[in-house]
C-alpha cells in the first residue's frame, strides 16, 4: 500500500477543481465576520500560472512543457486527403480500382464492404505549399495555411476502431468500450487545478454547417469513468446558463444569496461543532466556490473587453455564441485564466456522400477561428506553454463511397491513417511528421498510434503516461492502457 | 477512490504496520500481509497468466510457490537461506534483482521484505484466498461483559472496535434514528407527525415497530430497486451511437415488486439470470430476464455484427461476474487474469453460457429490440380475451354468410374486350366519404332546382370576386387512376356574370395537377405544365357542359389515387355537378356483376389487400383453393351488389373489433427480455480478445477455483443461476450482503465491493460477513430479514457524533465505533425536496418520466436523427415522480443526478463515488426543481407550520431534519427570514418574480397565495431553499 498516494487521494477529495480546502470552517467563519471578504471577485488573468494543486501526482514527473491544452476536436473524422495529405497521383487514377496490394484485405465498415468496386476519388481541391516549412495545405483552409510554420502536421495517426462511437471513445478514453476516464479527467486527477474560480476541464460545443446529420457525442467523452466525478469536464454552454444552474432564480439578488449563504454557513458550522465530521467544512467551502463562480463565469463569457483587432482576427462569427470561432476565443480566455484543459467539439465531418460541398462549409466553420487561436496565443506569449491540438477520431477512404464524379464523391471511415496538427506546448513548429502511401491508405513512415498521441500529450504536461495510474478492480489502469510511446521526434 | 475510504485504507495500513514494527511477536498473517505483496509485485509475471510467466515459478498457488524448480526452491518453509525468493528481492545484482529494476514495477520496500522474511521463518503457512472458500458459520464472539449488543452483528463489531482501541458510541437520539432508518429503508425522510408518533411511543419495541412499518411500505421496494438499477446498468436508451429510446421499464417494475413482496434472493437471482429457461415460466419470470438485456447496444451504420455480438456478450459476463461473484472477469478477456485464478479459457467458458441469446447483436435502433414480451395487466388480459372472443364470433358470422351465398359468374369467360370504360361518379350530391370540405370564400353551398342542377338533387354554387373555390382532401375511398382514363366534371356558367377562368385541381397527395379554361389569371403551378394546363376557352354559358381532362395531361399516372378535388374559379357565378372518372379501373364502391370482369378490370389490383393482389397475379386456372377463396370473398364483400350490403355491416363490425384489439395491443406494455436459441452457439477462445481471432472452441465451463455445477443442474444459464445460489457457493451471499451493508454504512465490509479477488481489499470484519452470509441462507435468502437484522443492530443505531480524534483515526468509520453519516445520493436528495414540499407524486412503477432539465443538453450531444436528440419535458404529475423513474439517457444522464455522482449506467456500477463540489451547491440552490420545491415548501411552512413565525420556522426545520432547532439555530433562521422579508418588502417585484418563476400552472395548489403576500412567501421561499441546502438536510446522519 502506498501511504503517500492514499493520503494524496484523500486530499484530492478535499478539492473541487483541485482547490485545497484545509482551512476547516475558517473561510465560512471569516465570511460571517466580514461578508465582504467573500464577496465574489473577478477571476484573475495571469500569464504566470501557479503550479497546479491538488493532483494525485503532487508534482509532475518531469518539468512540464505545456501548462494547458486546447483540443479542437473534429468529430466525425475529417478527410485527410482533402485537407492536408496531398496525393497528386490520385488525379490520374480517377475512378480506377483501389489496388488490392494497398487494401490488403483490411476490414471495412459494412457501409462499403458490400460495394462491388472501390474506385479512387481524387480530391477536387487544390493544394499549395505554405510558409518556410513548405507544408501542403488545401485551398479549403487558407487561414490554417497561414500558421503552417507554427504547426506540426502528423500524417501518420492510426487507430483500430472503424466506427464513430467506438473510435471517438477510444481516442478520448483509451478504450473503445464506455467506462474509462477521459483525457481531461486524467489530467485533472493527476495534476489538480491552477484555477480557483473556474472548472479545471471545460468542454465547448460548436454549431456547424457541414453534414447536417451529425454524429453523436457522449458525455463519457469528457466523463470520469471510475475516477471521482469532480474530474469530469464541465460544459460551458452558449445557451441558457453557461454552467448549469449558475444563475440565481429570478428575484434573488446577489445580496440575498450572500445572506442565505452566511446563515447556511453558520448553521453548518454548528453542525460541525456537534458532529465533528470534516465533510461539513468541505461543504461550506464548496458553497463559497459556487458563489465565486457566479461572478467569474459571466465575466469570462463577456467578450466586451476584447479589442476590435482581436475580434476581427477570429472573423465575423466570433460574435455569435456557440460558433467555433466564438469558442476559440473563449478557449483563449480560459487559457489566460489558467484553465488546464479546454476541449472544443465541432461535429459534421462525417461526409460519406456529397463531401466536396459539406467539407467546404465545415472548413469555413473551423479555419479562421482555429488559426486565430494559435496566432492570438502566440501574440500573448501563451503558445509556448499551451498545447493546441486539431483532429478527429480517424481518417477517410481514398476510394469513393456511393456515386463518383470528378466534382462529387463521398468517403467512408478509414482507421489506417489520418492527419492531426499540434502547435505550441513544446511541439516542434513548422514540421510534418509521418507519411502515408500514395493512396493515403497505409502509413509508410513514423506511425503514430492514438495511444502514442495521448502519451505525448501527457508527456508535454510533465506526466509519464505509464505512471499516472488508478487502481480499479484490482488493476492499475492508465489512459494508454498497456501501450503508448511518446513521439519524441516532434518535441522541441 | 479518493473519498473517505482512502484514509481508512491508510489507517488500516498504519495499524498493520505498527504491530510489525513494535510488536515483533505477532505472527504474520499470510492473507492479509503476504499475499498482497506477492500479488502487487510478482503476479504480473509469476501469477495466473500462463503466457506472461517467463519462468516456471508461479507464486499465486501453494504448489507453485513451493515447487521444485529443478533442484532449487523459491521458498522453503522455515529456512531463510534455502529459498531463492528473498535473495532475488534483495540482491544488489541488477541482473538478478526482482522485480527487474528496468521494469515498470516498483521494488519491494524493506518492510515488505521483512514481512516475507518473518513469514518464511515462521513456517510459510499458506492460505487459500478467503473469498474462494465457502463461508463457515463462525461462533458469535462472547462479549458478555458488555450490555451494548442488541444482536449478533454487535458482538462482531464490538470485538473489532476493541481491537482498534475504540468503544461503541451511545445510541442516537430518537429523532436521528427515525430519520436515519426511514431514509435508509424508504429513501424518504419521516414526516413531523411520524417523528412525533415515534417520540411518544415509549414501548421497548417502538423502534422495531417502526422498522417493521417501514419494511412494509411500498417505498421500500422502490428504494431497494433504485440501488439495483446501477448494478443492472438500467437505462432508458441503448447507450451507444444513436442512443435511441429503449423500453425495459417493466423490468424495473419487476424489481420493485420483487423487493416489496420479499421474494427470496435466490429466486430473484435465478429469475433475473434465467427466468426464461425455467419450466413453464410465467410472464413476470421472463420479464425479470431484462437484467441480461440492460447492456448498452448499437446499430451504428457500418458496425460489424460479430464484433457487436462479442462485445454484448462480454458485457453480460462482466456484469454477471461483478454483480454476483464480485470478480473482475473482464481482465481475462484478452489474457489469463493477472491476479485471480481465472484463465482466459475459463472466461470464454463463462462466455459460452451467455452467448446464445436469440437476438440480433445490432439493436436496429428499435425501442423494443427483440426478443420482447407483452406484459398486460389483469384488466388488459381480460379485455383482450373478450375482444378475441368477439372477433372469433364475428369472423364466424362472416364465414357463415359467405357460405350461405351462392354465386355463379354470368360472364366467367369474359376477356379484355368484354368491357369498356365507363363513367364512375365520385362527386354528385355529396362529397366522397372522409372528405374534409374546405373553401376559399364562403362555405360549400349545395343548391336545388330551380337553380341549375345537372343530376340528382343538388349542384354546388359559388359566386366570386377574384379567386374562390371549394375543395376537399382526405377522401377515404380514393379515386383510382387507370391508363388512358379521363377525369370529368359538369359545369354551368351563369350567363349574367360568367367567370374569367375556371379550374379543376386534383390532389394525389399534392395539388400539382391543374386543368383550366378561359383566361390565365390564377397563378398556381407552372403554366403549360401538368401543374397548370389550359384545356380551352370558357365553355358556353347558361347550359351544362361536360369538361374532360385526360389524366396524363395533368401528370397523373396509372395507379395513383386522388383523395381531393377542387372546383376553382376567378370571378363570376359557377355551378358544378357530377364529377368523376371515365375508366375501366374498378373504383372502391363500384359494382360488378361478373367476378371475372372485375378481375380483368382490377388488373394488378393496386391498392387492394396484398392477398388479393397476389391471387390476381395468378392465371385463373392455376389459382390455389385459398387464392380462389380470397378473390371470391373480396368480390362478394366489396364488389358484387347482390352481397356486399349483406357482408359489409358485419365486416365493419369485424374492423371495429380489430381496431379495438390493435389499440389494446398498442397499450399493453412490452419489454425486452432474454430468450435462448434452440441450439446453443459455439463459443471460441478469442485470441487477445479479438472477435475475429478465433482459437479453439470452448464449451460451457466454470472457473476451476469455484465449485462445480450442482448435481443435476443443466449446462445453461439456468444451471449457472442455480449454481450461484447453491448454499455452498463462496461468493454470492457475501457479495450481495456486502453491497447492502455498504449502503447503510457508506463502505462495505469489503471496501472494494466490485472486487473480492486477491487484489480486492480484505474484509474489515470477515467473521461478521461470513456469519451474515450463513444467516442469509439459514433464513432462506430473506432479504427483508437481512435488512432488519442490520438496522436493528446497536452498531447501526449509534450516534454519528464523535470526538475529533475518532474522526481523525477512523474517518470512514471502518471500525464502526459511531453511526453512519454521509451525504445522500442524488435521487434521495431530489425525492426529499419533493417530499417535504408536498410535490412528490407517489405512484408505483410505470414508464420513465422527464422532469425539468435545462434545455439543449441532449441536442448538444445527440445524433441529429436520434429519437432522443431533443428533450421534451413532461408535464403534470410526471414532473414530481420519484427520481428512480427519471428517464435515463445514457449519453447525457439527467444533470442534477450526474452532478451528485449518479453513474451514466453505461456499465455496471456497484459503488458510487461521493464527491462534494460547488456544482452540487448550484443544483440545490438554483435548479428549477429545487426552487419550485422551496416555494411549495415555503407555502407549507406558512400553512401548516403554526401561527407564529417561531412555530413555522421550527416546523420547517423539523420537517427537513426531524429535530427541533436549538434557540441559536432558530435565531439564525429568524434573522435570515427577516433580512429577506425586509428586502422583498422594498422589492415586491423581485418577490413576485421569484414566486412566479417557481409556479407552474400544472397544479392548483401552486396558485394558492391566500395566506400570504408575495414578499412573505418569497422570503420564506429563500429560507426553505436554505434549509434544503443545509448539511444536515443533505446528509443521512
Amino acid at each position: 500500500m502506498n501511504l503517500y498516494r492514499e493520503h494524496q487521494l484523500l486530499q484530492t477529495r478535499r478539492h473541487f477543481f483541485g482547490r485545497t480546502a484545509t482551512g476547516i470552517g475558517g473561510a465560512a467563519l471569516a465570511s460571517l465576520i466580514n461578508p465582504h471578504l467573500f464577496a465574489a471577485t473577478p477571476s484573475t488573468i495571469s500569464q504566470q500560472p501557479s503550479a497546479p494543486r491538488g493532483g494525485i501526482l503532487g508534482e509532475t514527473h518531469f518539468p512540464a512543457k505545456a501548462k494547458r491544452v486546447i483540443y479542437l476536436f473534429m468529430s466525425g473524422a475529417p478527410s485527410q486527403m482533402d485537407l492536408f495529405d496531398y496525393k497528386p497521383k490520385m488525379d490520374e487514377l480517377f475512378d480506377t480500382d483501389l489496388p488490392e496490394s494497398i487494401r490488403q484485405g483490411q476490414r471495412l465498415t459494412t457501409m462499403t464492404s458490400g460495394q462491388e468496386r472501390f474506385p479512387i476519388a481524387p480530391t477536387k481541391f487544390k493544394f499549395a505549399q505554405h510558409g518556410e516549412s513548405g507544408a501542403w495545405v488545401s485551398e479549403l483552409l487558407p487561414h490554417t495555411a497561414s500558421i503552417a510554420d507554427d504547426v506540426c502536421f502528423i500524417k501518420s495517426l492510426h487507430t483500430e476502431a472503424i466506427n464513430h462511437d467506438p473510435a471517438i471513445t477510444y481516442i478520448q478514453t483509451g478504450a473503445q468500450i464506455p467506462g474509462r476516464p477521459s483525457l481531461g479527467a486524467w489530467l485533472s486527477y493527476g495534476l489538480g487545478s491552477m484555477n480557483d474560480d473556474l472548472p479545471n476541464f471545460v468542454v465547448l460545443h460548436s454549431t456547424w454547417t457541414g453534414r447536417k446529420s451529425a454524429q453523436a457525442l457522449y458525455e463519457r467523452l469528457w466523463g470520469t469513468g471510475w475516477l471521482p466525478s469532480q474530474h469530469a469536464g464541465v460544459s460551458l454552454r452558449s445557451q441558457g446558463d453557461p454552467v448549469l444552474f449558475l444563475s440565481n432564480p429570478p428575484g434573488v439578488t446577489g445580496q440575498s444569496r450572500r445572506q442565505m449563504l452566511d446563515a447556511l454557513a453558520e448553521l453548518n458550522e454548528k453542525q460541525y461543532e456537534e458532529f465533528g465530521d470534516p465533510e461539513i467544512n468541505t461543504r461550506i467551502q464548496q458553497y463559497e466556490m459556487a458563489y465565486r463562480m457566479q461572478t467569474s463565469v459571466p465575466e469570462l463569457m463577456d467578450f466586451s473587453d476584447e479589442s476590435k483587432e482581436t475580434l476581427e482576427m477570429y472573423g465575423p462569427e466570433v460574435s455569435t455564441p456557440g460558433t467555433f470561432s466564438a469558442n476559440c476565443l473563449l478557449a483563449r480566455r480560459l487559457a489566460e485564466r489558467n484553465v488546464q484543459f479546454v476541449q472544443i467539439f465541432i461535429r459534421g465531418w462525417d461526409q460519406h456522400g456529397n463531401l466536396p460541398n459539406d467539407i467546404t462549409g465545415q472548413c469555413r466553420d473551423v479555419d479562421q477561428g482555429g488559426a486565430a487561436l494559435v496566432k492570438d496565443l502566440k501574440q500573448r506569449g501563451l503558445l509556448d506553454d499551451t498545447l493546441v491540438i486539431w483532429g478527429g477520431e480517424f481518417g477517410r477512404t481514398v476510394y469513393c463511397q456511393g456515386k463518383l464524379t470528378r466534382e462529387n464523391y463521398g468517403r467512408d471511415h478509414h482507421p489506417r491513417c489520418f492527419t492531426m496538427w499540434m502547435a505550441g506546448g513544446g511541439i516542434k513548429p513548422g514540421i510534418t511528421y509521418g507519411a502515408t502511401d500514395e493512396f493515403s491508405y497505409n502509413v509508410t513512415e513514423n506511425p503514430v498510434h492514438i495511444h502514442d498521441l495521448n502519451a505525448t500529450i501527457l508527456n508535454q504536461l510533465g506526466i509519464d503516461h505509464k505512471r499516472l495510474t488508478y487502481r480499479f478492480q484490482g488493476r492499475d489502469f492508465r489512459l494508454t492502457d498497456v501501450h503508448g510511446n511518446v513521439v519524441r521526434d516532434i518535441l522541441v | 477512490m479518493p473519498n473517505r475510504e482512502s484514509l481508512v485504507a491508510w489507517m488500516i495500513g498504519l495499524t498493520l504496520i505498527v504491530p510489525v514494527c513494535s510488536v515483533a511477536t505477532a505472527e504474520v498473517d499470510f492473507s492479509r500481509e503476504v499475499r498482497p505483496i506477492l500479488s502487487n509485485n510478482c503476479f504480473q509475471c509469476h501469477g495466473p497468466d500462463e503466457n506472461a510467466r517467463t519462468s516456471e515459478l508461479r507464486l499465486d498457488t501453494e504448489e507453485g510457490a513451493f515447487a521444485d524448480l529443478g533442484g532449487h526452491f523459491a521458498i522453503v518453509a522455515g529456512d531463510l537461506e534455502a529459498g531463492t525468493l528473498l535473495k532475488r528481492v534483495t540482491t544488489e545484482d541488477a541482473d538478478q534483482r526482482m522485480p527487474p529494476p528496468d521494469s515498470d514495477y516498483k521494488q519491494l520496500t524493506p518492510e515488505e521484505v521483512d514481512t516475507l522474511r518473518r513469514w518464511i521463518a515462521e513456517g510459510a503457512r499458506w492460505e487459500a484466498h478467503w473469498a474462494f472458500v465457502p463461508p463457515v458459520r463462525p461462533n458469535v464472539p462472547d462479549v458478555s461483559d458488555s450490555e451494548w449488543p442488541v444482536n449478533e452483528i454487535d458482538h462482531f463489531t464490538l470485538v473489532k472496535m476493541r481491537e482498534h482501541g475504540f468503544g461503541p458510541s451511545p445510541e442516537a437520539s430518537k429523532e436521528t434514528l427515525i430519520r436515519r432508518v426511514t431514509l435508509d429503508l424508504t429513501g424518504l425522510p419521516p414526516t413531523v407527525a411520524e417523528v412525533e408518533d415515534f417520540l411518544s411511543d415509549d414501548s421497548p419495541d417502538a423502534y422495531e415497530t417502526l422498522v417493521d412499518r417501514l419494511l412494509r411500505s411500498p417505498r421500500y421496494g422502490e428504494h431497494m430497486t433504485r440501488y439495483w438499477l446501477d448494478v443492472a446498468r438500467y437505462g432508458d436508451t441503448h447507450g451507444l451511437h444513436l442512443d435511441n429510446k429503449r423500453s425495459i421499464w417493466k423490468y424495473r417494475d419487476w424489481l420493485i415488486d420483487a423487493f416489496n413482496d420479499n421474494k427470496p434472493f435466490d429466486q430473484m437471482t435465478v429469475e433475473q439470470i434465467a427466468g426464461d429457461l425455467l419450466p413453464d415460466p410465467d410472464v413476470m419470470q421472463v420479464v425479470a430476464t431484462g437484467f441480461n438485456r440492460c447492456n448498452v447496444s448499437t446499430s451504428e451504420g457500418g458496425s460489424i455484427a460479430e464484433e457487436c455480438y462479442v462485445r454484448n456478450t462480454v458485457d453480460r459476463v462482466e456484469t454477471f461476474s461483478t454483480v454476483y461473484l464480485g470478480l473482475t472477469t473482464g481482465c481475462a478477456v484478452c489474457h489469463d487474469h493477472k491476479f485471480d485464478p481465472l484463465t482466459q479459457r475459463e472466461f470464454y467458458g463463462l462466455f459460452a453460457y451467455f452467448n446464445s441469446f436469440d437476438e440480433n447483436p445490432l439493436d436496429g435502433n428499435a425501442e423494443l429490440h427483440p426478443p420482447i414480451i407483452e406484459v398486460p395487466s389483469a384488466e388488459q388480459t381480460a379485455r383482450k380475451e373478450e375482444l378475441n372472443a368477439q372477433l372469433a364470433a364475428v369472423k364466424q358470422e362472416i364465414d357463415q354468410t359467405y357460405d350461405s351465398l351462392e354465386y355463379s359468374d354470368p360472364q366467367s369467360d369474359a376477356d379484355e374486350s368484354s368491357f369498356e370504360r365507363k363513367d364512375f361518379i365520385w362527386i354528385d350530391d355529396a362529397v366522397p366519404a372522409g372528405a374534409n370540405q374546405q373553401q376559399t370564400g364562403h362555405p360549400w353551398e349545395f343548391v336545388k332546382a330551380p337553380e341549375p342542377v345537372y343530376s340528382g338533387e343538388t349542384s354546388t354554387k359559388r359566386t366570386a370576386e377574384g379567386l374562390a373555390q371549394h375543395f376537399f382532401t382526405g377522401a377515404t375511398s380514393p379515386l383510382v387512376i387507370g391508363e388512358g382514363d379521363t377525369l370529368f366534371a359538369y359545369v354551368y356558367l351563369d350567363a349574367e356574370i360568367p367567370p374569367k377562368q375556371i379550374m379543376l385541381q386534383f390532389n394525389d397527395g399534392e395539388w400539382e395537377h391543374r386543368a383550366y379554361w378561359g383566361e390565365n389569371v390564377i397563378p398556381w403551378g407552372e403554366d403549360g405544365q401538368p401543374s397548370r394546363k389550359r384545356f380551352g376557352d370558357l365553355p358556353a354559358v347558361g347550359e351544362w357542359v361536360r369538361l374532360e381532362v385526360p389524366v396524363a395531361e395533368v401528370g397523373l399516372s396509372p395507379g395513383s389515387q386522388l383523395n381531393g378535388w377542387a372546383f376553382t374559379q376567378h370571378d363570376g357565378t359557377v355551378y358544378w355537378d357530377t364529377a368523376g372518372i371515365t375508366t375501366r379501373t374498378p373504383q372502391e364502391g363500384q359494382s360488378f356483376e361478373s367476378q371475372r370482369l372485375w378481375e380483368l378490370a382490377a388488373g394488378e389490383g393496386k391498392g387492394l389487400p396484398k392477398a388479393v393482389q397476389e391471387a390476381l397475379k395468378v392465371t385463373p386456372g392455376e389459382r390455389s383453393d385459398e387464392q380462389q377463396r380470397v378473390l371470391r370473398r373480396h368480390f362478394l364483400k366489396n364488389v358484387f351488389p347482390g352481397s356486399r350490403e349483406m357482408i359489409q355491416p358485419i365486416a365493419a363490425r369485424q374492423d371495429e373489433v380489430q381496431k379495438q384489439l390493435d389499440a389494446l395491443n398498442g397499450e399493453i406494455p412490452k419489454t425486452m427480455v432474454a430468450k435462448e436459441l434452440a441450439e446453443p452457439k459455439a463459443s471460441y477462445f478469442l485470441k487477445r480478445g479479438e472477435y475475429d481471432n478465433r482459437g479453439d472452441e470452448v464449451p460451457r465451463i466454470l472457473p476451476a477455483v469455484l465449485p462445480p455445477l450442482p448435481e443435476g443442474a443443466p449446462t445453461n444459464r439456468l444451471g449457472l443461476a442455480r449454481w450461484l445460489v447453491d448454499p455452498s457457493h463462496p461468493l454470492t451471499t457475501r457479495v450481495a450482503i456486502n453491497r447492502w451493508w455498504q449502503r447503510y454504512f457508506g463502505t462495505g465490509i469489503v471496501k472494494t465491493a466490485e472486487d473480492f479477488g486477491v487484489q480486492g481489499e480484505r474484509p474489515s470484519h470477515p467473521e461478521l460477513l461470513d456469519w451474515m452470509a450463513t444467516e442469509f441462507i439459514r433464513t432462506r435468502w430473506d432479504v427483508k430479514a437481512l435488512q432488519k437484522l442490520i438496522v436493528m443492530s446497536a452498531t447501526y443505531r449509534q450516534t454519528s457524533q464523535a470526538p475529533t480524534d475518532q474522526w481523525r483515526q477512523d474517518p470512514a468509520n471502518r471500525w464502526l465505533a459511531r453511526g453512519p453519516r454521509f451525504r445522500m445520493d442524488a435521487e434521495m436528495l431530489r425525492d426529499q425536496a419533493l417530499f417535504v414540499s408536498g410535490l412528490l407524486v407517489e405512484k408505483l412503477g410505470g414508464p420513465s418520466v422527464k422532469p425539468y432539465q435545462p434545455l439543449g443538453l441532449w441536442k448538444a450531444v445527440g445524433y441529429t436523427d436520434s429519437n432522443t436528440a431533443n428533450f421534451s419535458q413532461d408535464d403534470g404529475e410526471k414532473l414530481y415522480r420519484r427520481s428512480m423513474y427519471t428517464f435515463w439517457k445514457r449519453t447525457s444522464p439527467p444533470p442534477s443526478m450526474a452532478t451528485f455522482d449518479a453513474p451514466s449506467r453505461e456499465a455496471c456500477t456497484v459503488r458510487r463515488a461521493r464527491t462534494n463540489t460547488p456544482l452540487q451547491a448550484l443544483v440545490l440552490m438554483n435548479d428549477k426543481q429545487y426552487v419550485e420545491a422551496s416555494r411549495l415548501f415555503a407555502q407549507r411552512i406558512m400553512n401548516e407550520g403554526g401561527e407564529s413565525l417561531d412555530e413555522q420556522l421550527s416546523w420547517a426545520y423539523r420537517t427537513v431534519t426531524s429535530r427541533v432547532p436549538s434557540k441559536q439555530e432558530l435565531q439564525v433562521l429568524k434573522q435570515v427570514y427577516s433580512q429577506q422579508l425586509a428586502s422583498y418588502e422594498s422589492d415586491s417585484d423581485g418577490a413576485t418574480a421569484l414566486i412566479d418563476s417557481a409556479t407552474t400552472l400544472l397544479n392548483p395548489q401552486h396558485l394558492d397565495r391566500e395566506k400570504s403576500n408575495d414578499p412573505q412567501l418569497a422570503a420564506m421561499t429563500l429560507l426553505a431553499n436554505m434549509l434544503l441546502n443545509l448539511d444536515e438536510t443533505v446528509t443521512k446522519g
